[in-house]
């Protein structure tokens, strides 16, 4: 990594800084980020901007009680609105219900290693049903192997109720884009491990393309956010702290920093196929991880994806990631405190308004072109209930802000 | 595929200046069929020489190879273990059918279903231009689980005869016997000896196909039941030496 140019970094493109975390940190103590993190949770509206910079730098959200504070802020869920657990109706009828029950049944590996079997069997037991309450409330959403090691991570932290919000926004957002019914647009987003090696080191990129490697090593990395593959429990979480505060191509900017930091290894294997896929495929455990993610931020804000997209020729293929994250950043500006929220959804109480206000308006806002808006209810009722909604007056005005850049439709949609 | 998009033209001279010169001949063979038939512990059986004790649903694909021995020559066996879910195969494992020597086609004796998939496996091959030159072999696992068959050794004997294939029915728990899988240990692992047919058969280059059905009814290579019985299976294919 040393040719990469260490300068200054700007912001991205997007208005919103594109990783959400533009500059690095001074490497300062736990104590200080820790109230960094508190005084950015109480402000209102949220400090997002701190929360999503605090997360992606050195050690990340520290402890497990602070994700479970910041997690669903990076993700603009409502923890005092949460969405039920989910019926026993939830495992009837639906078209994966065998393979995710395959998947996670033999998904122990995840699971803290001294827990105990009864305990880890209940949450087994969870984590099939909040994958299939995603998927029943997400009809244009197609299960695969692997998102199963995404909700495990979510469940092992927020435990079910929040998963569902979360894994519900991540499925509509980062991870759209591996949840069509065919990968296309996953192979899509793994053409973008190519060109940032190109830009970084011409001579491993040409090694790679020699051995005709292609870029499925990386494929278990990026759909699982690196969940499937590290067997410490520790550093996934660390790299979610990172990824649910960054662009969704970002864990493909770490596959790369990945493979750089580990060029000389590559270099040193045999010029093919299977050799080299075998080397990438295999994780090392003991990955500088704080030193990769800082890596990681540099190659993105240096080169970022529109313009690799520009370089290589990317874009004959529409991510549905990428072109609703502006929008999905824009949706979590205006987030209220936990204090505020608390009240606000007590005294809203009423279970219309609850289903609602879960999304708080960013659904609105999205040109949904594959897929139900608002799943089987009456759309109309919910918006005029929504609108009405005296808790979203900010975020009425983020939509509406939001939408003009859609066009006319959205609008009159909305009012 | 990165690789599509990115196609850079590389004189061939390069390519063989970076090869160490001695040559181990490497066999490739792929490892197909529906998800959570035991293509993981098939393979890994082979590679590691036990069970694995825990594994998990394969994303993409997996990589595992061995060096044995076959008459006096070093070969490499590597072994392409494939996810099983359709969406991988539809547009992510296409590039590792290139090249392939061989195909294992697995189901589970005691799921029915993944044998009824089996027509779709062969037809992919068939898509993805491996002909039938190329040796395949179909293979049905967890035969230890006696008491939950549901595909019966005739349905799938007739089934691998109408596809000019040899079938082996296995457990990649308990590829010595039956039971409790206390067996494991042995000195035969029959799974070993299904892939180390395999193998022989690539070296030998000659038909894959059985002209003495050795024991077991209608020529199925039945190498769980009876522990001492089907090393014979095994050897009637030319590979006690393993």
């Amino acid at each position: 990594m040393k040719r990469l140019t260490r300068k200054k970094q700007s912001a991205g493109g997007f208005g919103v800084s594109e990783n959400g975390s533009a500059t690095r940190e001074p490497d300062c103590g736990r104590k200080q980020k820790l109230a960094e993190i508190h005084q950015a949770l109480i402000s209102d509206p949220v400090d997002i901007e701190t929360l999503r910079r605090t997360a992606a730098s050195k050690g990340g959200l520290l402890t497990d009680e602070l994700r479970r504070k910041v997690w669903p802020k990076l993700l603009n869920v409502n923890v005092y609105d949460l969405p039920h657990k989910p019926g026993r109706d939830v495992r009837e009828n639906h078209k994966d219900y065998n393979q995710v029950l395959l998947d996670v049944r033999r998904s122990m590996k995840r699971f803290p290693k001294g827990m105990p079997a009864a305990e880890r069997a209940v949450l087994q037991e969870q984590l099939i049903d909040i994958i299939l309450e995603v998927l029943k409330r997400n009809p244009q959403l197609h299960y695969y192997q692997g998102y199963h090691d995404v909700a495990v991570t979510l469940l092992l932290v927020v435990g079910e109720r929040m998963a569902i919000a979360m894994l519900d926004t991540l499925s509509n957002y980062h991870l759209r884009d591996f949840m069509d019914p065919t990968m296309d647009s996953t192979k899509h987003i793994l053409n973008y491990l190519m060109p940032i090696l190109e830009q970084v080191d011409v001579e491993l990129h040409d090694f790679m393309i020699r051995a005709e490697v292609g870029t499925i090593f990386a494929l278990s990395w990026l759909i699982t956010w690196y969940g499937h593959v590290l067997s410490q429990f520790k550093h996934t979480l660390r790299l979610y702290d990172f990824f649910l505060a960054s662009h969704p191509l970002m864990p493909i900017y770490l596959s790369a920093t990945i493979v750089l930091h580990r060029e000389r290894e590559v270099k040193q294997t045999e010029c093919d196929m299977a050799m080299v896929h075998h080397l990438l495929s295999r994780i090392p455990q003991d990955l500088p991880y704080e030193l990769l993610i800082a890596q990681s931020q540099e190659l993105f804000s240096q080169y970022p994806p529109s313009l690799l997209a520009k370089r290589a020729a990317l874009q004959s293929r529409k991510s549905l990631s990428i072109s609703t994250f502006q929008v999905f950043q824009l949706s979590t500006l205006h987030q209220r405190p936990d204090s505020v929220l608390q009240r606000l959804t007590k005294a809203q109480g009423s279970t219309t308004s609850r289903h609602a206000s879960r999304h708080s308006g960013l659904e609105v806002a999205l040109p949904r072109d594959r897929g139900q808006l608002w799943g089987q209810g009456n759309r109309m009722v919910k918006m005029a209930v929504w609108g009405l909604s005296a808790t979203l007056g900010a975020a009425v005005f983020a939509v509406a802000q939001t939408a003009l850049d859609w066009g006319p439709d959205v609008l009159q949609q909305l009012f | 595929m990165a690789e599509g998009g990115l196609s850079v033209e590389f004189p061939g001279s390069l390519k063989s200046s970076t090869l160490p010169p001695p040559r181990t001949r490497i066999f490739k063979i792929i490892v197909i069929g529906d998800s959570g038939v035991g293509k993981t512990c098939l393979t890994y059986r082979f590679s590691a020489g036990k069970f694995p004790e825990k594994t998990e649903a394969t994303i993409a694909v997996d990589f595992r190879e061995r060096l044995v021995e076959i008459d006096g020559e070093n070969i490499k066996i590597q072994l392409w273990d494939t996810a099983g879910q359709e969406r991988f195969r539809k547009s992510m494992v296409q590039h590792y059918y290139r090249n392939v020597h061989a195909v294992v086609f697995v189901y589970d004796v005691t799921n029915a279903a993944s044998f009824r998939s089996l027509p779709a496996w062969i037809e992919e091959c068939k898509q993805h231009a491996l002909g039938t030159e190329v040796p395949r072999i179909l293979v049905g696992n967890k035969c230890d689980l006696q008491d939950s068959i549901q595909v019966g050794t005739d349905v799938a004997q007739q089934f691998a005869d109408a596809h000019s294939m040899p079938l082996f029915e296995t457990s990649a728990k308990n590829p010595n016997g039956q039971g409790d899988g206390s067996f494991g240990g042995g000195n035969s692992d029959h799974v070993e000896a299904i892939f180390m047919t395999v193998a022989h058969k690539l070296k030998s280059q000659k038909p894959l196909v059985l002209s003495q059905p050795p024991v077991g009814s209608g020529g199925t290579i039945n190498l769980s039941r009876g522990m001492n019985g089907g090393g014979d299976g095994a050897r009637s294919w030319g590979c006690s030496s393993c």
